[in-house]
């Protein structure tokens, strides 16, 4: 069966299964075109229920589970650390394990205005242009959620919230008393009955709106798709302008592949590994990387994590997802982010967790035995914190060429990296963090970070789109600079990261790029025929 | 968010399912297809020998039981005997895995052959229906799997060398599949039951009465909390892991109780 696939001239191979993956080929299918996807991970059964376990390190374990098997090699701020990522291979990607936190970004994010200058100059393609897929995505991923009221732009398609519970009422009220403006956060689940909000789980049914559930399974259902699991590509083989042949090997056995067009949507940490892994001597440097820039510009968020006690408990109490705010979003001059509820309660289990990553890119990383200490804090956190609601605040992070993607000779399927920390992020981030404390006044609340975290679930910039050949990968629309028929479907595009999750503009871009690939099959059609 | 009418709980699941016992017609076997049976499930019997089974049958009625011959010892017999009862019956949602053989012989008395016999009985049918009815609980990701076993793996007794091992591996078995599977199944609930010493062919003639056990059998059978995943119940009570002494020094410093372990609420005293 596989054999027949590989036989066979798709319209489209989507490389990758993620919110990208999984949007471009659903909506290619749906127009009619053949889509080939190959997922490097397996498609596991459908009523699996786990979380993204970092303490489980066995690779085969992780395989099975949907995890990226081995961990990430970090060079950060010049030191070396090696830990597991929140980053999913499986059918659906890192997806099936996000909390469906669907929130748009701002015209800023996107757009030059003397206001609000653009430390890009702004993106080859602005807010406008943006919006109708927006609007498209938030219907295809059924997000709910209310406006944000600081907002001046037209309001996103939502579906009504769930009703809020009588504490995250008296929350919400209790931050409006502070003068913030709080609201319902955009998110895709559409609680069906008995939905269990899996926020952090594989939803067992197509409920949680992920790329899977929204992308991979309703372009099989149209009867034009096909799904490769556990088939991990190695080289985009290219003939003049053109790939030609998509090298991949599936449990030991090497398989080509051919289409018109080849999306990658592998991911920002994976797409930029596959393209400098594809060289030749027409390419030397890897395809679509004659300016070096493939794998550079990574950015990440940055995590402030806080816990904040409600001012009077409620019966109800249960943690909550449902609160944002994005009063800081842009203040100063200076761009932040939004704050929102992580939707847990301060347990044990995640405090150990915290502080185990932090243990783990510390000086004290090497001495194994301290790590089982972080334990005795966690205790007495949940002592000290009780029924404390944990809030993240997401700082943008700006491109910088030498924060960066490499390819690991030794080991092609290493997620390594490089990063360090620029002055102006630590000045922000300090300042990030006054606003969220000022404007929490009156409320008890704690920071639980004391160093900077990135968010390795938010990775982005490493194959930046743009009008220069010379300064971006990608064209403005995600083609690839120099290679007609390859395109870009994942986070990898975006030339900055926002202060928002990037999952809704990916599912946006996805949308946005399969138009212009459709386009250009049709356009071609007659040509070829 | 709660859980609405038109959704079917995982108890639902498990109660429309079909129950599967093996080594049905002897033993405690017998009694726990009675007493399923008596609790609403609709019972397939496995064993060796379709006398004691049709014997089982005559005190259910075909309503509610059905039978298979069937040795667990060999794993292609028993794929078959599954697919069969799906097709005919439907789903497998509970499966006691209650057969087992114990000869009573001196190490220097078995050969390696007559050993791993056992082993293939004990150990072997334990995997060979865990792998037969995992199939469908993956699909659904809702099923029971009960695991009778026996603490004879701690300090093993003379002639009894076979079955000490096998059922300790069958133990371990319980933990492997734990492990592979609770984080991803939570609602797949896997344990261990060990019903007491009985007066069964393979118990002690002044053992518990099988029936009485069965009872409490059929009702963990059919108790489906995730939180049992992993739990061993002795007769009609949890036991619990023991706790270090770290851990114990903590509860007291903490001012807090230990877990207490729960009990079969509806079987009565022993």
């Amino acid at each position: 069966m596989i054999g027949e696939l590989a036989n066979k001239d798709w319209d489209v191979i989507v490389i990758g299964t993620g919110m990208g993956g999984g949007t471009v080929g659903r909506r290619l299918a749906e127009k009619g075109l053949s889509v080939l996807f190959l997922e490097r991970g397996p498609n596991g059964p459908r009523a699996e229920q786990q979380t993204l376990d970092a303490e489980m390190h066995d690779p085969m374990a992780r395989t099975v589970r949907g995890y990226w098997p081995k961990p990430m090699h970090a060079k950060i701020n010049g030191r070396n650390s090696e830990f597991f990522g929140p980053v999913g291979a499986g059918v659906g990607g890192t997806s099936v394990f996000y909390a469906a936190a669907l929130e748009r970004p701002e015209r800023h994010d996107l757009d030059h205005s003397a206001d609000r200058p653009h430390p890009t100059g702004g993106w080859p393609v602005g807010y406008d242009q943006f919006q109708p897929y927006y609007e498209r995505a938030e219907k295809l991923f059924h997000v709910s959620g209310q406006p944000d009221p600081l907002s001046t732009e037209r309001d996103p398609l939502l579906a009504d919230p769930a009703s809020l519970t009588a504490g995250e009422q008296a929350l919400m009220q209790s931050l409006r008393e502070n003068g913030l403006n709080p609201y319902q956060g955009h998110m895709g689940v559409r609680r069906k009955p008995g939905c269990k909000m899996c926020l952090g789980f594989k939803c067992p049914r197509a409920c949680k709106m992920d790329g899977r559930s929204a992308g991979v399974e309703p372009a099989l259902k149209t009867g034009k798709a096909a799904l490769i699991d556990k088939c991990v590509v190695q080289n985009l083989h290219a003939n003049g302008r053109r790939i030609t042949n998509v090298e991949a090997v599936r449990e030991g056995v090497s398989l080509g592949f051919r289409a018109r067009v080849v999306v990658l949507a592998a991911g920002a940490l994976s797409s930029p590994r596959l393209l400098l892994a594809s060289t030749s001597e027409q390419q030397p440097q890897g395809c679509a990387n004659e300016n070096g820039l493939v794998g550079k510009n990574l950015m990440f968020h940055l995590n402030e994590v806080f816990a904040l006690w409600p001012k009077k408990r409620e019966a109800d109490d249960i943690a909550t997802k449902a609160i944002v705010f994005r009063d800081h979003y842009y203040a100063n001059n200076r761009r932040y982010g939004v704050v929102q509820a992580m939707g847990i309660d301060a347990s044990y289990g995640e405090i150990v967790y915290f502080l185990n990553n932090i243990f783990d890119r510390s000086i004290l990383r090497h001495v194994k035995p301290l790590r089982a200490l972080t334990r005795f804090p966690a205790m007495a956190a949940v002592r000290m914190f009780g029924n404390a609601k944990i809030f993240t605040g997401i700082l943008e992070d700006l491109p910088y060429e030498s924060n960066r993607v490499l390819l690991d000779e030794n080991d092609r399927d290493v997620l390594r990296f490089q990063y360090d920390f620029k002055p102006e992020l630590l000045q922000r981030r300090r300042e990030f963090r006054k606003l969220i404390r000022r404007s929490l006044r009156g409320h008890r609340h704690a920071f639980l970070g004391l160093q900077p975290e990135l968010n390795f679930g938010h990775p982005c910039g490493t194959l930046k789109f743009g009008a220069d050949p010379k300064t971006s990968v990608l064209d403005a629309n995600c083609r690839a600079h120099g290679v007609e028929n390859l395109y870009v479907a994942d986070s990898s595009f975006m030339p900055t990261s926002f202060g928002v999750n990037p999952s809704l503009t990916i599912a946006a871009n996805a949308l946005r790029v399969a138009d212009r690939i459709a386009a250009d099959i049709f356009n071609q059609q007659p040509l070829g025929s | 968010m709660t859980q609405t009418e038109s959704m079917i709980s995982p108890d639902q699941i498990i109660r429309r399912g079909i129950a599967v016992v093996t080594g049905a017609g002897t033993g405690l076997g017998r009694p726990l297809s009675v007493e399923l049976a008596a609790k609403g499930m609709f019972v397939v019997g496995l064993g060796r020998h379709e006398e004691s089974l049709q014997e089982t049958a005559s005190l259910i009625g075909p309503e509610q039981f059905s039978f298979k011959v069937v040795d667990v010892a060999e794993p292609s017999q028993v794929i078959t005997v599954f697919e069969g009862i799906a097709a005919e019956f439907g789903p497998v949602t509970v499966l006691v895995n209650n057969a087992a053989v114990y000869p009573r012989r001196d190490f220097l008395d078995e050969t390696p052959e007559s050993f791993m016999q056992s082993v293939n009985v004990n150990l072997g049918g334990v995997v060979a229906c865990t792998y037969a009815v995992l199939g469908h609980m993956t699909m659904t990701g809702v099923g029971r799997i009960l695991n009778v076993a026996t603490f004879a793996d701690i300090a093993p007794m003379p002639a009894s060398s076979a079955y000490s091992v096998s059922k300790g591996a069958a133990r371990i078995l319980t933990r492997s599949l734990v492990a592979d599977l609770s984080d991803r199944f939570p609602e797949i609930v896997i344990s261990d039951w060990m019903p007491g010493a009985l007066d069964t062919r393979m118990g002690i003639s002044d053992g518990l009465d099988p029936k009485m056990s069965a009872r409490w059998g059929a009702e963990l059978a059919l108790w489906h909390d995730p939180s049992l995943t992993g739990s061993i119940f002795e007769r009609d009570r949890e036991v619990l892991p023991p706790r270090s002494l770290k851990r114990r020094m903590l509860d007291k410093v903490l001012l807090r109780k230990g877990p207490a372990p729960r009990s079969l609420g509806q079987a009565p005293e022993a």
